[in-house]
């Protein structure tokens, strides 16, 4: 009698829990008391404004399986980090020190030490324009985390490419966690902190790396001239650079260096979507060979290597008398459709069907392709100088993020809303206009 | 005596001229038999040698080596030799085809082993600059991005496996 008593007991606490959970789940997400744009300006400024030291917990596919790496964390304002690697036994001891100017990388075990250039050198940092264009922001709430509260936001990109979930700490803006999510593999990268300290004045000599007696210092400046120009950065290297005729939607070309390493001359081109980048190497044939490991593929014909590390996918092909390499955290088609674009002739015959698409004469076509450029940009600049009577320099500024809109809609005496109404119409028309990225034939 | 990849791909040239003590040469043998990619580099570098060894030697005459090996010593010191003018323009024709020869060859043998070291460090060394201009992105990972890159210093000195080729 008890147990059917008891048994009839479960039946009605599993169905209570059943209907709250479906209630939970009819439930519309929380609203967040700040918008999530603001909750993303908060998490940009944090580190300029405050110190911390906590200990971080990785999650990524490394090395081919999934890992979890720990690392004691220690940032100081506005842009000084310290790591130091805890475990698993490989990296166990390993210390990144970056003072703002130049980053240092130390590995006890072979003492051997490894400067590099900065990587907080960041001209984008502070200017979230080009990532609220492509892609969806989303306040899913408040959550606790070590105890603290923090926002969570969403977010997922307008075209293909990995969504981000951030947890921002309410008090201090700092991001406690991030979970990163594959359309094609699920989640990617999480990182969280399993113990963080703020209100700290860290001192400055802690960033401050000193060569341990004895150590190998390699030299890791690669980088040798900046330029914002495939053409300028073409005669610094003496080889002839490819531009990426077509990229996933929202990716615009923000910037390219001339890299040297030994005798390896590469040339290095990125596009940024506002938030992830893709890259593009390019050295002359023969110059470096392929690797013998990843996966054969053929790319516009030719043959090739797909290499999956994980977090970044990477594909090695030769085109045209180069050696190109594409690293990127969009999907394998997506990567594979990239790479499939260099085909030899279609250069001429893209700039005659965009500047007629377009309605915009071949020559600014051209000249934009040498600015680095894809097609897809150059349609939307140019539909969008059209739509907004501004000349096409100021639009591709403002495509590129580097001409915020607030800005823009003062300039042109409109408010916010309306300009970016115009804006919505003038991309959506350049998208059924210009070229799009197609999935390479299996 | 165990060889990382780094390592063992290292000492491929001096293995393929027995250079090697007999415990290196051991492991290097170990090593090559495991690791495809060595075994395709010790193929490529032997093949290259072996053509470098086909090229002609330029044989220098007679005067040139009697001139090197006559000892200073052996020479009266006060006394001048003289030589006719032909047989000393033999002797610096010999040694300037021997130099001639010498400065063809080394960039062909230090481009090949480029080539070689560039196809092992290439996706590293773009990986470690794709994930270092990745710092610039907003609301990027720095301890994931420092793990990366500390990853492929490592390969870039030669102290580590390319990365891929642990999930080959």
């Amino acid at each position: 009698m008890s147990r059917l008593r008891l048994g009839r007991g479960l039946v009605a606490a599993a169905t209570l829990v059943l209907l709250g959970a479906g209630a939970n789940l009819a439930a519309p997400v929380p609203q967040l008391p700040v918008t999530p744009d603001r909750v993303l300006q908060l998490a940009l400024d944090a580190p300029r404004l405050i110190d911390y030291e906590g200990t971080k917990i990785i999650t990524v596919l490394r090395n081919g399986r999934a890992e979890t790496v720990t690392a004691a964390e220690f940032h100081k304002r506005p842009n000084m980090t310290r790591l130091e690697y805890l475990s698993p036994e490989d990296v166990a001891g390993r210390l990144i020190v970056d003072d703002g100017a130049t980053e240092w990388h130390y590995e006890p075990r072979l003492n051997l030490a490894f400067d590099g250039p900065t990587m907080d050198g960041d001209p984008l940092r502070g200017n979230l324009s080009l990532l609220h264009r492509n892609y969806r922001v989303t306040g899913l709430g408040s959550e606790e985390v070590i105890g603290r509260q923090a926002y969570v936001v969403l977010l997922e990109p307008n075209g293909p490419g990995v969504s981000r979930e951030l947890w921002v700490d309410q008090a201090t803006g700092t991001v406690l966690r991030t979970e990163e999510r594959d359309p094609s593999r699920g989640v990617v990268l999480t990182t969280y902190f399993s113990r963080i300290s703020f209100s700290l004045n860290l001192p400055a000599a802690y960033f401050r790396f000193r060569l341990p007696a004895g150590a190998r210092v390699f030299q890791m400046l690669t980088t040798t001239a900046e330029s914002a120009s495939p053409e300028a950065l073409a005669r610094q290297a003496g080889f002839p650079v490819l531009v990426p005729p077509v990229l996933p939607e929202g990716y615009t070309f923000s910037g390219g260096a001339v890299s040297r390493f030994g005798s390896l001359t590469s040339v290095y081109l990125r596009y940024s979507d506002g938030e992830t980048l893709l890259s593009l190497f390019e050295a002359p044939a023969g110059s470096i060979g392929a690797p013998a490991f990843g996966q054969p593929v053929r790319v516009g014909g030719q043959p090739g290597r797909f290499v999956d590390l994980g977090y970044f996918r990477v594909v090695i092909w030769e085109q045209r008398g180069l050696h190109l390499t594409a690293v990127g955290t969009v999907p394998t088609d997506t990567l594979m459709a990239i790479a499939g674009q260099f085909v030899s002739g279609q250069e001429q015959a893209l700039v005659h069907t965009v500047s007629e698409k377009a309605a915009v004469d071949p020559e600014i076509v051209g000249r934009l392709r040498s600015q680095g450029l894809t097609f897809t940009e150059i349609t939307r600049a140019v539909m969008l100088s059209q739509a907004l009577q501004v000349d096409v320099p100021t639009a591709v500024q403002f495509l590129q993020g580097r001409l915020p809109a607030t800005r823009l809609a003062r300039d042109l005496g409109v408010t916010p809303d309306a300009l970016q109404q115009t804006v919505d119409g003038a991309l959506h028309r350049a998208s059924s206009v210009g070229p799009q990225l197609t999935p390479p034939r299996r | 005596m165990t060889l990382n990849h780094a390592r063992a791909s290292r000492l491929l040239s001096a293995y393929l001229d027995r250079e090697l003590d007999a415990a290196e040469t051991a492991a290097v043998q170990e090593h090559l038999l495991d690791c495809a990619v060595c075994r395709d580099a010790y193929d490529r570098l032997r093949a290259t040698k072996a053509l470098l060894g086909e090229l002609p030697v330029a044989e220098p005459p007679a005067e040139f080596w009697a001139a090197v090996r006559t000892p200073q010593r052996a020479r009266p010191a006060t006394v001048a030799v003289r030589r006719p003018v032909f047989g000393r323009r033999v002797v610096w024709a010999s040694a300037a085809a021997i130099v001639a020869l010498a400065l063809a060859t080394t960039p062909l043998v230090k481009g090949t082993i480029d080539r070689l070291h560039a196809s092992e460090i290439g996706v590293d060394l773009y990986v470690r600059q794709h994930a270092q201009a990745m710092s610039a992105e907003p609301f990027v990972d720095r301890a994931y991005l420092g793990l990366m890159t500390g990853d492929a210093d490592l390969v870039l000195s030669g102290d580590a496996t390319p990365a891929g080729a642990a999930a080959r």
